[in-house]
């Protein structure tokens, strides 16, 4: 019976540690290919160490389409930063607005409207997005990728939710003291803010640099690409290149990997607050 | 006030536009916050669906140009009489329903799990391990998954055939094509769903528990009576997203299946997708609208489902 209570966890224990490692097996597969040629692949697909470290993919991937890789990797910072930047600004400011007086004439709309854009399927909203772009003139240009990429669900409800759980009492009073509503929202509720905001920036980052079709469809051409699209475009080119598309494809990843594993509390928290009913 | 004002009707009385304006004017650095949020809503969600509507309602020939051709239903009737199109409809449905059930429910057992102090000491690796699939981005995984799924060298089949057990036809037939979409999918979705259960299944209340514990009810007696109860709002909110993500469902096909192998993952958005890539604008947003449909009808009924069970 004491055997039996000293083995059923040490059992679930295992069994849990097994199923973490083949959650985490596709990205270690990813960098062990990267290294491996098709030809070592095919003799031994499960082997867990390179037979060498050779870089030949990675040097293959200087020029992809005819780019220099550096544009992309260029192309993907600066618009997820900005994206990003231009995200938490304006649904920082347009959350609290809608929570601050939810009930002003055009409010319920804006917030109806936004509910709307969340559940259109998304890839679809990209085809007439693009004649849209068009329309007003801003179709492969990075203000066009931008602002369309500043337009993300998640980062609104976290941000409705960090307003909510945010005492009442705290802005009344500051009203009642003369503050305007400019000022209680710098004096007041942005000082306690500061987390937040750091959370929503990095989950933005996050969902910003994975991105592709509205990239895809917005760039006029492939120097506007980001590093998901250029890989998306060598995926598609057939008689492709195993090696070259494992390389791109852990360069693409391996940003996110480190960055996630340095900031995974406060990611999968952040995650969860957006995801909370309410 | 109004009523006051109602009163003397003589009197000056602001109108309601002027009583709106004043309103707007009081709060005008509010609407200001609103304004480039909302001025981002209209012009990349709102006007785009809208545009999308619109086209469904015209020629396929003129849909872009500037004297579009209005055809009324034709498109819609086009579209729902195309066999490829419900069959890809029924597909997208049966895709979902499969894949809303098993997250769900893999989700809530894992988070059950790590919710016991039995795997405490280990939490944190096993949910940054159950999370990083959903963080990282989808064109590098699902293009690894496809490769991992590859008859000749791919890792999947070799590590069956070393274990001992048949392999797996990924995406060279139509079945396990499209059970190998249900089975990637599942490792890049679950992390979030069992994060979410996790983090409600914390917040739980202790006392219930604790009496129905004296009362002699045992794990699973309590799981089934005392927790699943008070995880109706994160089911609720759950198969929200998941509903929402799964009949949506467009990268994993794009990347890994191109919807083949003869139809047999063409879910409706790629479906639809090519149907754009032909130029046949009408009938790609009519069936771009019919998803929007039951997408919203779907969630509506969630939410009132979720509603109801609350106010118990």
């Amino acid at each position: 019976m004491s055997a039996m209570r000293r083995l059923g966890p040490l059992i679930a224990n295992l069994a849990m540690t097994a199923l973490a490692l083949m959650f985490l097996y596709p990205f270690y597969w990813l960098i062990v290919s990267s290294f491996r040629s098709q030809e070592a692949m095919l003799v031994n697909p499960l082997r867990l160490m390179p037979e060498s470290f050779d870089l030949a993919a990675y040097t293959s991937i200087r020029l992809v389409g005819g780019v220099p890789i550096e544009v992309y990797s260029f192309n993907s910072m600066l618009i997820t930063v900005l994206a990003t930047v231009l995200a938490v600004a304006t649904t920082a400011l347009g959350a609290y607005a809608l929570y601050r007086r939810p009930h002003l004439p055009g409010f319920k709309f804006v917030q109806f409207g936004f509910l709307l854009t969340m559940m259109y399927p998304a890839m679809l909203l990209v085809i007439p997005v693009y004649l849209v772009m068009f329309r007003i003139g801003l179709l492969g240009t990075y203000a066009g990728l931008v602002m369309f990429l500043a337009l993300q669900p998640i980062l609104f409800l976290m941000f409705s939710q960090f307003f909510r759980s945010i005492p009442r009492d705290l802005m009344d009073s500051a009203k009642m003291d003369g503050a305007s509503e400019w000022q209680v929202l710098t004096r007041v509720v942005l000082p306690i803010a500061q987390p937040v905001v750091n959370t929503v920036f990095l989950i933005g980052f996050l969902l910003n640099w994975k991105q592709w079709l509205p990239i895809l469809v917005v760039a006029a051409s492939p120097d506007r690409y980001t590093l998901p699209v250029a890989l998306l475009a060598m995926n598609t080119e057939y008689g492709i290149n195993f090696q070259s598309t494992m390389a791109l494809a852990a360069l693409t990843t391996a940003p996110i990997v480190v960055l996630f594993l340095l900031t995974q509390r406060r990611v999968i928290g952040g995650f969860v607050a957006g995801a909370v009913k309410g | 006030m109004l009523t006051a004002n109602s009163a003397n009707a003589g009197a000056l009385q602001p109108g309601p536009v002027m009583a709106w304006m004043l309103l707007i004017w009081q709060h005008r650095v509010l609407y200001l916050m609103l304004l480039p949020f909302a001025a981002l809503t209209l012009t990349f969600g709102l006007w785009p669906i809208a545009l999308s509507i619109l086209v469904s309602f015209t020629e396929n020939q003129t849909a872009l140009s500037d004297a579009a051709t209005y055809v009324g239903l034709e498109n819609f009737q086009a579209v729902i009489a195309d066999p490829e199109f419900r069959h890809s409809l029924s597909l997208t449905l049966l895709y979902t329903a499969l894949s809303v059930v098993l997250n769900l429910s893999l989700a809530l057992a894992l988070a059950l799990a790590l919710s016991g102090p039995t795997l405490k000491r280990g939490a944190t690796f096993y949910k940054l391990a159950l999370f990083m699939p959903v963080v990282t981005p989808e064109v590098a995984t699902f293009i690894v998954w496809k490769w991992m799924l590859n008859q000749d060298f791919g890792a999947v089949n070799a590590a069956l055939s070393s274990l001992g057990l048949p392999a797996f036809a990924g995406t060279t037939k139509a079945d396990s094509a499209f059970i190998a979409l249900v089975i990637v999918e599942l490792w890049h979705h679950v992390g979030f769903y069992t994060v979410v259960f996790l983090t409600n299944l914390q917040l739980l209340d202790a006392s219930l528990d604790e009496a129905a514990r004296m009362d002699g009810a045992g794990r699973a007696r309590r799981i089934w009576s005392i927790w699943i109860p008070q995880l109706r709002p994160a089911i609720a909110i759950n198969s929200l997203y998941a509903l929402i993500s799964f009949l949506k469902t467009f990268t994993a096909v794009i990347v890994i299946t191109k919807g083949g192998p003869n139809f047999a993952t063409n879910f409706v958005s790629y479906y639809a997708y090519t149907k754009f890539d032909l130029a046949q604008y009408g009938k790609a947003t009519a069936m771009a609208t019919i998803l929007f449909v039951i997408v919203l009808a779907l969630t509506l009924l969630v939410h009132l489902y979720s509603e109801r069970k609350d106010y118990r």
